[in-house]
């Protein structure tokens, strides 16, 4: 023991240092845990190299996650040793042979000329977790140290190694967990979102069905508001003929509840009895060929009521377009009022063509530009066609009297051009010579596109215009007549007025010359009878200057008037007389005239007297018209002129100045008085009258009337 | 102018004619009598002696023709011849058709006059 206590100081510092190397390699587990095998490598090769002066030290790690073993190396550089860890392994395998770590024993190779010892150890039981190999060139190597050294590292090293092994199996498992995990999440994850989508495409579905459910209420709600608000009566039935749909129109129709009619065969509803058969038939033979009579079309047919009454029907079936047996809907209305208004137009038709026969009026159209004429009944009588004919312009014409002919054509000139309506008599002459006094009146209308339509009557005035003119005719034989016995008897007191001093005279100036004439010649008688000769002519003027008075002795009533007034009631007054004399009579008055200040009375009739006095001066004339002219113009600048112009036998210029004379007349039956009455008038009037021969046929009269001052027009 | 000359009676209201027609009658060498009516001529009672009456047709009174169908009542035939002023021809035939020589309308001219009462004196 004490030998042993005599150790040599040198192996006590070499105890010293394993114990220090031994804690060293104590401490590495420390530094390796939480760390993976390369670290454990590294490290031991690191500290082992540095602890034991190796030359080599090699490391085989099984790897956690490889077949393939992890190798690494330390070696001391120009020693000849491979420097790569996977060479050294090479190297090693060549000089320990494959089963190295099976028997793990020092083995002595040489290299470079040089020993070397190269120790393997195994890293866990029979080399599990690899084997770990030291070499050095110290000839006492691997010493007791060594070997302590070694095995406890190695030991370490496999603690160390199955730890990492465990971690790394840990990490695995927890990252497979981990990637398990992630993977179910993300099949999870994938699962809700297709279970989404379906709960989506789920409630799309749902809102189509929904929306397509209030679609079809509200096509529902406006085919019920149609049906309930149509006034047409709007019947549905199916195949088998019975009624599906019966709206408010219907029940208000027929006179059946809705409730009722629902289910109800067609037939036996509204169909009279004496038709059902024909009905049936034809309902039988449309649903076996498809062939109809009715559908589409729109018919009239009678209907019955729930009542039992019948009515007229307009019918209209459409088949519905739906799959399956077929349906169908009918339109009905009820037409009886329609009927009625037909009737009631046929009866005014009827009455219109009865009052146009009553009335003898016939109506027209007439169409233009392209003078397409339509006549009534009538017209074509009254113009003696055959009913129906064509009617043109130029077959009116060819019956129109040739003196009317331009008329008509002024009157269709002035409608093709103006437009404007028309009114106007003419006459027609028939095929057996008879004249027919037609009164037309058309009305424009107009169409479209510019044309115009013109819609007439045409009345048959002939007995109107005949009793017009025996009328006429009455009135003025009336007027003759009283102007006749008014003149006569005015003649007969003027005469007898005047033939009392006229006689007088004649009696006395014979009295007197056989006076004279007797022997002894008697003087003094002849005298007395010259002097009542004398005596009965002032007489005679004394009547005449009575006569004067009667017609003007009345102050004249002074008034403004209008002589163009005054000339057109003359004429209006005289037209049927002058008309009955075969007189054509005109006006040519002059604008802006005047007014003058006169008796109308009066002066009308002085106008009325030159009015008269021309239609006598013409009465005898046979061989040129008799045109009577009235024609009124300013006479200078302080009197207006009135004129009667007629073409009648003229006068003698020699007659001229005694034309105004009393009792002058070139006329028959004359008396001489109206121009001398006239002319009283004109003077009280401070007028003048007068007569000229025309340079043509007949004569003219005329008179002037002063205008005021203060009568004339502003 | 020596045998007794015929009394021609003249009735007028007219009195010119009472004084012109009568200077003229008696011109003509006849007796004359002049009345202003019919009925003053009745009342003179000269119906005897007068052979020839000028008579006016329209007067005052009684007229001249109810004068001469009073003188035919009375059945004193005395010649009428009838004047007047009125230019009414259609009266001359009826009086002639009742029996009057003439009727002159005035004014006349004295050759109608005398011709006239010559008619009515030979009538008479």
């Amino acid at each position: 023991m004490e030998a042993r206590l005599d150790h040599s100081s040198g192996e006590i510092r070499r105890l010293q240092r394993c114990i220090s190397d031994l804690v060293g390699l104590l401490a590495l587990p420390a530094i390796w845990t939480g760390g993976d095998v390369t670290l454990i490598g590294r490290t031991l090769l690191d500290a082992l190299r540095e602890m034991l002066d190796l030359d080599l030290v090699y490391v085989r790690m099984r790897s956690p996650s490889d077949e393939v073993p992890l190798e690494m190396a330390r070696v001391v550089a120009d020693r000849g040793l491979p420097t790569s860890a996977t060479a050294i392994g090479d190297q090693l395998r060549g000089w320990l042979g494959d089963g190295m770590a099976v028997a793990p024993r020092t083995v002595l190779v040489t290299i470079g000329g040089q020993d070397l010892s190269v120790a393997p150890l195994r890293l866990g039981l029979q080399e599990d977790l690899g084997m770990l190999v030291a070499a050095s060139r110290r000839p006492d190597f691997p010493g007791q140290t060594d070997r302590l050294l070694l095995n406890v590292a190695a030991n370490h090293a496999a603690l160390g190694l199955r730890e990492a092994h465990l971690l790394a199996a840990q990490r695995r498992l927890a990252g497979e967990l981990d990637r398990r995990v992630a993977d179910r999440t993300r099949e999870l994850a994938r699962a809700n979102a297709e279970l989404r989508n379906e709960v989506a495409e789920r409630r799309a579905v749902e809102d189509r069905l929904r929306w397509e459910e209030r679609q079809l209420k509200q096509s529902e709600a406006r085919k019920a508001a149609i049906l309930d608000s149509a006034l047409e009566c709007i019947v549905t039935i199916d195949h088998e003929g019975r009624i599906t749909e019966f709206n408010p129109a219907a029940e208000r129709t027929f006179g059946y509840a809705r409730d009722h009619a629902i289910g109800s065969l067609l037939a036996d509803l509204i169909v009279p009895p004496e038709q059902r058969e024909a009905h049936r038939l034809g309902f039988v033979r449309y649903l076996a060929t498809g062939e109809s009579r009715l559908l589409g079309r729109r018919l009239e047919m009678t209907a019955m009521r729930a009542d039992g009454s019948r009515f007229p029907v307009e019918l209209s079936i459409t088949r519905i377009p739906v799959d399956g047996p077929p349906s169908f809907t009918g339109y009905l209305r009820d037409i009886t009022e329609r009927r009625e208004y037909e009737a009631s137009i046929r009866r005014s038709e009827a009455f219109l063509a009865e009052a146009q026969r009553l009335s003898l009026t016939g109506s027209f159209s007439w169409r233009l530009p392209g003078d397409e004429i339509s006549w009534s009944e009538q017209l074509y009588r009254i113009f003696g066609f055959e009913p129906g004919s064509a009617v043109s312009l130029e077959r009116i014409a060819s019956r129109v009297h040739p003196d009317d002919r331009a008329v008509l054509g002024e009157m269709v000139l002035a409608a093709r051009t103006s437009g404007r309506d028309f009114e106007f008599e003419h006459r027609i002459r028939l095929p057996d010579d008879s004249i027919r006094h037609l009164h037309l009146v058309a009305h424009a209308v107009p169409g479209r596109s510019g044309n115009r339509e013109y819609i007439g009557a045409v009345q048959d005035v002939t007995d109107r215009r005949q009793s017009e003119l025996a009328l006429s005719k009455a009135r003025s034989d009336l007027a003759h007549v009283t102007r006749v016995s008014t003149l006569g008897a005015l003649t007969a007191s003027i005469a007898h007025e005047v033939n009392q001093p006229l006689s007088g005279i004649i009696t006395n100036a014979g009295t007197c010359l056989r006076m004279l004439a007797a022997d002894p010649p008697n003087v003094e008688g002849a005298r007395e009878t010259a002097r009542r000769t004398i005596r009965d002519g002032n007489r005679a003027s004394e009547v005449i200057t009575r006569l004067r008075g009667l017609f003007s002795g009345k102050d004249i009533a002074s008034e403004p008037l209008d002589l163009n007034d005054a000339a057109r009631e003359v004429l209006a007054l005289s037209l049927g007389e002058l008309q009955q004399a075969g007189v054509v009579s005109r006006l040519e008055l002059a604008e802006d005239l005047p007014t003058v200040h006169g008796d109308r009375v009066q002066l009308q009739q002085v106008m009325l007297n030159l009015v008269r006095n021309a239609a006598d001066a013409m009465a005898a004339i046979e061989d040129r018209p008799r045109q009577l002219l009235i024609r009124t113009a300013h006479e200078g600048s302080d009197a207006v002129r009135l004129m009667v112009e007629d073409s009648g036998v003229g006068i003698d210029p020699e007659q001229i100045e005694h034309l105004f004379d009393a009792f002058y007349t070139t006329k028959e039956a004359g008396m001489g008085v109206g121009l001398s009455v006239s002319r009283s008038i004109i003077d009280r009037h401070q007028g003048r009258l007068w007569a000229t021969p025309n340079r043509g046929p007949g004569a003219t009269f005329g008179f002037t009337v002063p205008c005021l001052a203060t009568g004339r027009s502003p | 102018m020596n045998q007794p000359r015929s009394l021609v009676a003249v009735v007028d209201d007219d009195e010119s004619v009472r004084e012109s027609l009568p200077d003229l009658v008696r011109e003509f060498g006849f007796a004359v009598e002049a009345y202003p009516s019919a009925e003053a001529f009745l009342a003179a009672g000269n119906l005897a002696e007068t052979r020839c009456l000028v008579l006016d047709i329209g007067m005052p009174g009684m007229s001249g023709p109810e004068l001469h169908r009073e003188l035919r009542r009375r059945q004193r035939a005395i010649p009428v011849v009838f004047i007047t002023a009125h230019q009414d021809e259609t009266i001359r035939p009826r009086l002639l058709a009742e029996g009057a020589v003439e009727c002159l309308f005035k004014p006349f001219s004295d050759a109608d006059l005398l011709a006239a009462l010559n008619t009515a004196l030979r009538v008479a």
